[in-house]
């Protein structure tokens, strides 16, 4: 039984590590907290849904969610992030948040408010290992997880492409200076995130079988959750923390009931907050010089 | 003449670079001293060490005898330490008197002084001391400019028009003359000495050797975090390691 | 006054209330992503008072503030250790599980909600913001309301001024908690039930967002922001179900174009204008000169 909710919530957690992930981008390395995520989470799910009622074929539904996702991204980088550069913290955070709003209320507008069901893409299989019940879907979310992370870890360790967005976040004035082409980089950096979210946002319709235009909230808001559990700025982190909320998630309906479930998993974040606060993998704050 | 300052054995290491090596001078009460070397030789960070920026890894502070190693650096200013900062720090959000109001704090007392709305009241006491210290900078006229406006001379003027008005009886300035026109060096030269003759006790960066002759009758010659000698000006530029040190740095 | 403006002039005090708890820390240049949890503690415990002790409203809703400002008050402490987006994201974690106890406390009526017997009229609800914006307007004539600024432009070298920069963060979000909880519990007795979805993320976000969209470089700013966020979508009414696009196309277009918010600094009015009157032009309001930026970098040895 409990080995079970394990499963189930690594399977949860696998979403949350999508969505960790890509805040996790925007703060590490644009110091950036994009409250548009959500809504390209909910654009993951909703324009796969709306293509595929509009007689698509899965594959091309799901590519063209993530495009209309890195659309909006590129949107967000150009109006929210790059036109307030140098000015106010927060005002890009307004921003993005205010193209939360529009999306959401863009999908309320097309949609209504109701949850849509979702079809079934993946066939209704269950693998069952050692008496655990594996639902295709969550097998499915947890390949495609692991993968995009792997890949983006690699991505940003190995390559010269990813010593120099390392360098951006290390410091982007200097990273302007050694002739890296910052113009171009952050917008891809942005893309990036978009892909990831949408993903997220695809897999928790395939899991779920449902999409509304809200869907993105609850989801995302855990996706910061998970990012600071693990520590802002850092991928692994963003996947420890992403598994961790699902455990506790999946855990505390089974053992305590739905209703705490916010209770036990913001309790948690709080608590990591009060003792640790560069979360469980980040490095701690260094003091200003004079 | 007593000693107001006096640094023992002052160590300091960032990473693994020792910035500063067991130095030791005194700064004594009522004088002007400056604290001059090559770029590097750690004189920012003697300032930061003393008014608690930084912690030493080794060695002592001492003002007037009292050992304020430990002190945290926002204590040290009512003990009667102030500084002004080599990159002018002003409040970019608050204009050229809030910014000398802040520098007032060390004078103000309890919740009261916090909460009163003073500036309900026109031309509170607290503003008319502020305006009149920039008055005596010859400042008067930008009391309530913004200060990113300000063209960079003033701004260096207000940082240090800030730092006096703390009450202090020490007052470190980081390189007060270094980006002025003559016209600004010379009013701050007046400035300085009617700070002086208020029995203020100045420690001053300074580059401008000219400068220091004219302000500071004591000299602690600084390079690669140790001391290599004191004296009067006459006194350290005959010292043949201070040539050495400048010629080196020149060459 | 018809139903209809009044309650839309209620909804705009509460917004008010909600504005100055968020600009308070934000001031100190800290962001306070959890406002609601300190309404809903606000809510609760002023509707306890009066529903199960038997307090007079008078009493109990500053009761409210004040247990909202005891909780703040403690987790301040720890948590403003963190800096920047830490304490933000802290705020909205705390904010966050606040609600959610309270979804879970049966003695409150758990998810249900708490009805409350007590009824605070529109008067009542108008005279209170009234009070607490005027209180605030006092506090921006203070030293501590210029500490706050001095922090968010530059904690290092105010800590150096000698000012406790810590405990004046710690009083600023605690001083805004009071606040929110003042207004939470009038909300709940102007509405005689209180329900914890309503102190969701989304309330303390948007609260946010119109402090921003205000501008928080003066004391008016909240309340421009706040007013413009419950005028205008009933403005835009006539765009039926795309009023919430347009509006979000708006914030998103204002924050491109005018990111200092509506309201900019006040105080340099007087001089910019005499500036102006010296034929001299003034620097765009809240874009710092070069030099300015210069400050923050690391100096030499």
């Amino acid at each position: 039984m409990i080995a079970q909710q394990l499963v189930n919530g690594l399977m949860l957690g696998a979403i949350y590590v999508l969505v960790a992930v890509s805040f996790t981008l925007s703060i590490g390395i644009l110091n950036f907290l994009n409250f548009s995520i959500p809504g390209l989470f909910m654009v993951g799910g909703m324009v796969t849904w709306i293509l595929i009622g509009k007689g698509l074929h899965w594959s091309l539904a799901i590519l063209g969610a993530v495009a209309a996702a890195g659309l909006v991204a590129l949107a967000v980088e150009r109006l929210s992030y790059r036109r307030s550069q140098a000015r106010e913290p927060e005002v890009p955070l307004v921003s993005s948040l205010g193209f939360l709003v529009l999306l959401e209320n863009l999908a309320l507008v097309g949609a209504g408010s109701d949850q849509q069901a979702f079809p079934a893409l993946v066939p209704d299989f269950n693998l069952r290992v050692a008496g655990l019940v594996v639902g295709g879907a969550q097998l499915v979310s947890l390949a495609v997880a692991l993968v995009l992370v792997v890949a983006v870890s690699l991505v940003l360790s190995r390559t010269s492409l990813g010593r120099q967005v390392r360098s951006i976040a290390e410091n982007r004035d200097t990273a302007v200076i050694l002739g890296i082409d910052v113009g171009r980089l952050v917008p891809a950096i942005f893309l990036l995130s978009a892909v990831f979210t949408a993903l997220g946002g695809v897999l928790f319709a395939l899991n779920y079988l449902q999409v509304s235009p809200f869907m993105g909230e609850g989801v995302g808001f855990k996706g910061v959750a998970a990012m600071i559990l693990g520590g802002m700025g850092s991928i692994w982190g963003a996947v420890a923390g992403g598994l961790l909320i699902g455990l506790t998630e999946v855990m505390s309906i089974t053992f305590l009931g739905a209703d705490v479930v916010n209770v036990t998993v913001y309790g948690l974040l709080l608590a990591v907050m009060v003792l640790r606060p560069q979360g469980l993998f980040g490095r701690p704050p260094a003091r200003e010089k004079l | 003449m007593s000693a107001l300052l006096t640094v023992e054995n002052l160590s300091i290491a960032f990473g693994g670079l020792q910035v500063l090596q067991d130095l030791g001078f005194t700064v004594p009460e009522g004088q002007a001293t400056a604290l001059i070397g090559p770029n590097g030789a750690g004189k920012t960070t003697v300032f930061n060490l003393v008014s608690g920026v930084y912690r030493p890894t080794g060695g002592r502070i001492l003002l007037r005898g009292q050992d304020i190693t430990a002190l945290p650096s926002r204590r040290r200013i009512r003990h009667g330490i102030a500084r002004s900062f080599q990159n002018v720090r002003l409040m970019d959000h608050l204009s050229v008197v809030e910014n000398l109001l802040v520098g007032q704090h060390a004078t103000t007392r309890g919740l009261r002084d916090l909460l009163v709305p003073f500036r309900l009241v026109p031309n509170h006491r607290w503003r008319r001391e502020a305006v009149d210290a920039l008055a005596e900078a010859g400042l008067a006229a930008h009391a309530d400019s913004a200060v990113g406006a300000l063209p960079y001379g003033i701004r260096k003027r207000v940082d240090l028009v800030r730092a006096t008005l703390a009450g202090a009886s020490l007052l470190m300035l980081d390189e007060p003359a270094a980006g002025l026109n003559p016209t600004e060096t010379n009013s701050l030269r007046d400035h300085l000495a009617l700070l002086r003759r208020r029995g203020v006790t100045l420690l001053v960066v300074e580059h401008d050797m000219q400068f220091v002759g004219e302000v500071c009758e004591h000299v602690v010659v600084l390079d690669f975090g140790q001391k290599l000698a004191e004296g009067t000006l006459a006194q350290v530029q005959r010292d043949e390691r201070v040539r050495a040190a400048y010629l080196g740095q020149a060459a | 006054m018809t139903g209809y403006q009044s309650g839309l002039l209620v909804i705009l005090c509460f917004n008010v209330i909600a504005a100055y708890a968020v600009y308070l820390p934000m001031a100190a240049g800290q962001l306070n992503l959890g406002v609601a949890g300190f309404m809903a503690t606000g809510a609760y415990a002023a509707a306890y008072l009066t529903n199960e002790a038997g307090w007079p409203m008078g009493a109990a809703i500053p009761a409210g503030g004040a247990c909202a400002g005891l909780l703040a008050l403690l987790v301040a402490v720890p948590i403003l250790r963190t800096q920047g987006i830490y304490l933000a994201l802290a705020t909205f974690a705390l904010g966050q599980v606040i609600a959610a106890v309270f979804l879970n406390l049966d003695v409150v009526g758990g998810a249900a909600g708490y009805t409350v017997t007590a009824y605070a009229g529109p008067g009542a609800v108008f005279a209170a913001t009234a009070a607490i914006v005027a209180a605030v307007l006092l506090l921006s004539r203070t030293r501590f309301a210029l500490y706050l600024t001095a922090i968010k432009s530059d904690p290092v070298v105010t800590d150096l001024m000698g000012v406790n920069v810590r405990a004046v963060q710690v009083g600023a979000l605690t001083l805004g908690a009071v606040v929110g909880g003042l207004g939470g519990g009038l909300y709940g007795h102007h509405f005689s039930f209180v329900e914890a979805q309503h102190f969701n993320v989304a309330l303390s976000i948007f609260t946010v967002l119109y402090v921003l969209l205000g501008g928080v470089q003066t004391v008016w700013g909240p309340l421009v922001g706040a007013a413009f966020f419950t005028l205008l979508p009933e403005v835009l009414r006539v765009g039926g179900g795309w009023r919430y696009v347009l509006f979000a196309l708006l914030i998103i277009g204002f924050m491109a174009l005018r990111p200092q918010g509506l309201v900019t600094a006040g105080a340099r009015w007087p001089a910019r204008l005499r500036e102006r009157w010296r034929g001299r032009s003034p620097r765009p309001a809240g874009r710092p000169a070069a030099e300015a930026r210069l400050s923050t970098e690391v100096s030499g040895s």
